[in-house]
């Protein structure tokens, strides 16, 4: 008995002290880095305030923070405007291809966020495809300038986060009992009416889940916004990149850190509370 | 050998605050096929996992073949197991599932593969077992499960609700042969349902449990035509009961007797009654009927084309003394 | 009297998504095939030469790295994630949610900010020299081994009921239990937690960004550090090439592992 209650203890010992020593403790340092003042990388041991305080009244700083933000909000609306319909087409349609499409909605996931968001590099750029066809089409005379852009960071997040806004719902359609909507065609109620009254509020659940899992992961992208955007689109990962690697200001780049870790866990954890919900009901 | 197969006594097992088996006897014969028989929670599983040493009891002794096993792992009581879900490694063909134990034993290859095909015979599976457990019937499936646990040449077989996955048809060819096969091996079998049917057409002995005590141990004509206590009557068969000063008579439905003739033969008991509603089940008849007095009863007949009854008759209802069965309360 | 008309106007706008979705993939492939070293498209003439170049040295170090960071990486999780799996899914024990959350926790942590808490870690306690290929992999490991765990312990909890008792009454021993039973049953989600490792390092930016450095780059860092000096047609080319490794690996296991459940797991960070 003694040696059966030790066992899952030994199971784990190895896995979990690697965690600690490089996930855990380190996690933890970051997070006391921003409450410290350094001097470039080096903590020297007050603790403070100050990186916050320099963070949230710097207009650069704090326009970036609020970018991430209207950029995490903004391609969440549009990942659920655009993987509601897919979603509720793949769940119900009885196309022999149908594997085929989901497979299809789905594979860009395998694909690295970088190689998706280049194909809009290709396509925005001055000298890009949109561009080309436009000028060759006679429709313009000179190259529109679309890069760099907000709206052009989140047309991209949008496209790469497309496929999980995509899985959140069709599970959310696939726990979905088919005969609440044969009742209530049942007794009277139209496709559309149905859909409006029935479909849609139950499936509520899955829209919110997948608009906040995308804005949490939108928030706190790199890639997109390093490839779509420049200087004058900042966002919190980029800004961290910047503190970290060119300006080695490890103080705020830990408080910046900080800012964005909390942002996204408080949002997951929101999305994997409604998850559980939606399980139990 | 002198020693019962399975011998249980004052075996308790209690989670948390639950008493699951409540101090229970029981010795199975050799050769003997026990069922365990009572509704979901009576603690019918819980002793047949202790049984097995998938659960350790917390009070009682249990000796197999006169052995004490309280201490021993499952994979040392030498038993044959049978599960509800069959439980077929579905990574193995049907041979290599009945070869498993056989493996497990270190037996030589060319009698583990002697004794397979063997066992595969016994069950009339031989030719299919190269098949995986998911290209199997259901049928298929219990028989390849059954041939695993008789090929380890087991102390004792333990036979969990193993039919209960299998439609009406199925269930009933598979009582018969198991059964058969087990009178043919003479092995001592404890046998769990919650299906009064499968208890009464297959058992030597019944054991009924209801909240984890055994409320009457006997053969099926025992438990069915002198039941021990209300619970008993009620659980198996249909049963009248009709309440008296010390106790109830009960009547099973086939012995109660419906004549049109406003008197019943003499010494018998009897009543005016009312025939409510003929439920029409096929080869028989039932029939629900209200007493003058208001009590309900029930009759059932053979549907041999004498029985012109229907709704709004009035009939008179009798037993003889000998077909009912008293169960006086103390 | 809705009929089928909501349904064609509902295909009609699907069509459109998949449009937006493959699009720029489907842009980016063909701008690889352009005779200049510009970015028509349509193309204009047909080369292969961008497509030889994302084969050349330039490329080829930081792929071969990156499948190499990514082999190596699906492995050691597979093996820390086998035995997480166990514990959580077959033993209670105090300190389990603890140890689960902290297993999980890199999923719902944004990578990059792991990324900069290892770089600083490992930096303040004089294991800078570890930057690159070491520091990848422990950063790897970390930010996949949620994805083998949950993996593996799903394929555990899926495993048919009474298998392993059957064994054991059968007279397999714990071990021969675990040995001829279990873990041949468990195989298809240890290789499916591998793949999704694999592809999951393969694919990273967020962490890989701080903790590479020059001559140790994964191919994801390596094409963000490209981009800054302009596009090529080349560049087009190792996208796709990079882009391809992944579908191939899970087109070919895949059908093993079932690619509907490999997907669905597919829920982290991006």
């Amino acid at each position: 008995m003694k040696a059966r209650r030790l066992t899952p203890y030994i199971l784990i010992v190895v896995p979990a002290t690697f965690l600690l020593a490089f996930f855990v403790i380190p996690s933890a340092v970051l997070l006391s880095m921003s409450v410290v003042q350094s001097e470039d990388t080096i903590p020297t041991g007050n603790l403070t305030l100050d990186n916050y305080a320099t963070l949230l009244s710097n207009r650069l700083y704090l326009s970036a923070i609020l970018r991430s933000f209207i950029i995490g909000v903004a391609s969440g609306v549009i990942v659920v405007v655009l993987a509601y319909p897919l979603a509720y087409f793949l769940v119900r349609t009885t196309s022999r291809w149908k594997n085929l499409l989901i497979a299809l909605s789905l594979a860009p996931l395998l694909a690295s966020v970088i190689v998706r968001t280049y194909g809009w590099w290709v396509v925005l750029n001055r000298e890009g495809a949109l561009n080309v066809a436009l000028r060759s089409l006679g429709a313009i005379d000179q190259p529109l300038i679309m890069l760099p852009s907000t709206s052009a960071i989140v047309i991209g997040l949008a496209h790469a986060l497309l496929p999980y806004g995509v899985l959140t719902i069709m599970a959310s359609l696939n726990g979905l009992n088919p005969n609440l909507e044969r009742a209530a065609m049942s007794l009277g109620a139209g496709r559309v009416r149905t859909f409006l009254a029935v479909t849609l509020p139950l499936t509520a659940p899955g829209i919110l889940g997948g608009f906040l899992l995308t804005f949490a992961i939108a928030m706190s992208a790199y890639a997109t916004p390093a490839i779509l955007g420049g200087p004058t689109t900042e966002v919190m990962a980029t800004m961290i990149r910047r503190f970290m690697l060119e300006l080695l200001d490890w103080s705020l780049g830990s408080a910046m850190g900080a800012i964005l870790l909390v942002s996204a866990m408080i949002l997951l954890l929101l999305t994997s509370a409604l998850g559980n919900r939606q399980r139990e009901s | 050998m002198a020693d019962p197969a399975l011998q249980i006594t004052t075996l308790t097992k209690r989670f948390g605050t639950l008493t699951a088996v409540d101090a229970i006897d029981l010795t199975v014969a050799q050769g003997e096929f026990v069922t365990l028989l009572g509704p979901s929670g009576c603690g019918k599983t819980t002793t047949l996992n202790m049984i097995a040493g998938f659960v350790p009891p917390d009070a009682g002794s249990i000796r197999l073949q006169g052995r004490p096993v309280e201490s021993l792992p499952p994979f040392r009581r030498d038993l044959g197991l049978v599960f509800q879900d069959y439980a077929l490694f579905p990574h193995m063909t049907a041979a290599e599932n009945v070869g498993f134990g056989l493996r497990m034993r270190r037996l030589p290859r060319e009698e583990t593969v002697r004794r397979v095909a063997e066992a595969l015979d016994l069950v009339q599976m031989s030719g299919l077992g190269e098949r995986r457990p998911s290209q199997l019937s259901g049928g298929q499936r219990q028989r390849v499960a059954l041939a695993r646990a008789l090929v380890i040449r087991p102390a004792m077989l333990l036979l969990d609700e193993p039919l209960s996955n299998l439609d009406l048809k199925l269930r009933e060819e598979m009582r018969g042969e198991i059964s058969a096969l087990q009178r043919r091996l003479a092995i001592a079998t404890v046998f769990v349902t919650h299906d009064q049917g499968e208890a009464l057409t297959m058992s030597d002995r019944i054991a009924v449990m209801r909240a984890g005590r055994i409320e009457q141990i006997g053969t099926p004509t025992d438990i069915y035509e002198r039941p021990a206590t209300r619970f008993v009557a009620g659980f198996i068969g249909t049963a009248n009961m009709i309440e008296d000063t010390d106790g109830v008579t009960v009547i099973r439905p086939e012995r109660l007797r419906l004549s049109s003739a406003e008197h019943a033969p003499p010494g018998t008991r009897h009543w005016p009654v009312r025939v409510e509603h003929v439920v029409y089940i096929g080869p028989r008849l039932e029939l629900r009927l209200r007493a003058t007095d208001g009590t309900r009863l029930q009759a059932e007949m053979v549907n041999d084309g004498t029985a012109a009854w229907s709704a709004g008759d009035t009939a008179t209802a009798w037993f003889r003394a000998e077909d009912a069965w008293a169960i006086r309360t103390p | 009297m809705t009929g089928r008309l909501p349904w064609s106007a509902l295909k009609l706008a699907v069509a459109c998504i998949y449009l937006f979705m493959l699009g720029p993939i489907v842009i980016t492939a063909s701008v690889a095939f352009n005779q200049d070293n510009r970015s028509y498209f349509p193309p204009r003439g047909f080369s292969l030469q961008w497509w030889e170049a994302a084969f050349g040295p330039q490329w080829l170090q930081p792929l071969l790295f990156s499948l190499e960071l990514a082999t190596l990486t699906a492995l050691i999780s597979a093996a820390a994630g086998v035995p997480l799996a166990f514990a959580f899914q077959r033993y209670r024990f105090p300190g389990k949610a603890l140890v689960r959350a902290i297993t999980l926790g890199p999923l719902i942590l944004p990578t990059l900010v792991t990324g900069i808490a290892l770089l600083q870690f490992l930096s303040l306690i004089g294991l800078g020299r570890w930057m690159g290929f070491w520091a990848l992999l422990i950063g790897h490991v970390v930010i996949c081994l949620p994805f083998s765990v949950r993996t593996i312990a799903i394929s555990l909890a899926a495993m048919p009921g009474n298998v392993e008792p059957a064994a054991s009454s059968l007279g397999a021993t714990p071990f021969a239990v675990l040995r001829h039973v279990t873990l041949p049953l468990a195989a298809p989600g240890v290789l499916a937690g591998m793949i999704f490792a694999f592809v999951h390092s393969f694919d990273d930016v967020n962490l890989s960004l701080f903790i590479a450095r020059p001559g140790e780059r994964p191919l994801t860092v390596a094409i963000l550090g490209f981009l800054e000096f302009g596009f090529a047609p080349t560049l087009a080319a190792v996208s796709i090439v990079s882009m391809l490794i992944p579908l191939a690996l899970v087109a070919l296991f895949g059908r093993f592992v079932g690619i509907g459940d490999f997907l669905y797991q597919e829920t982290g960070n991006g």
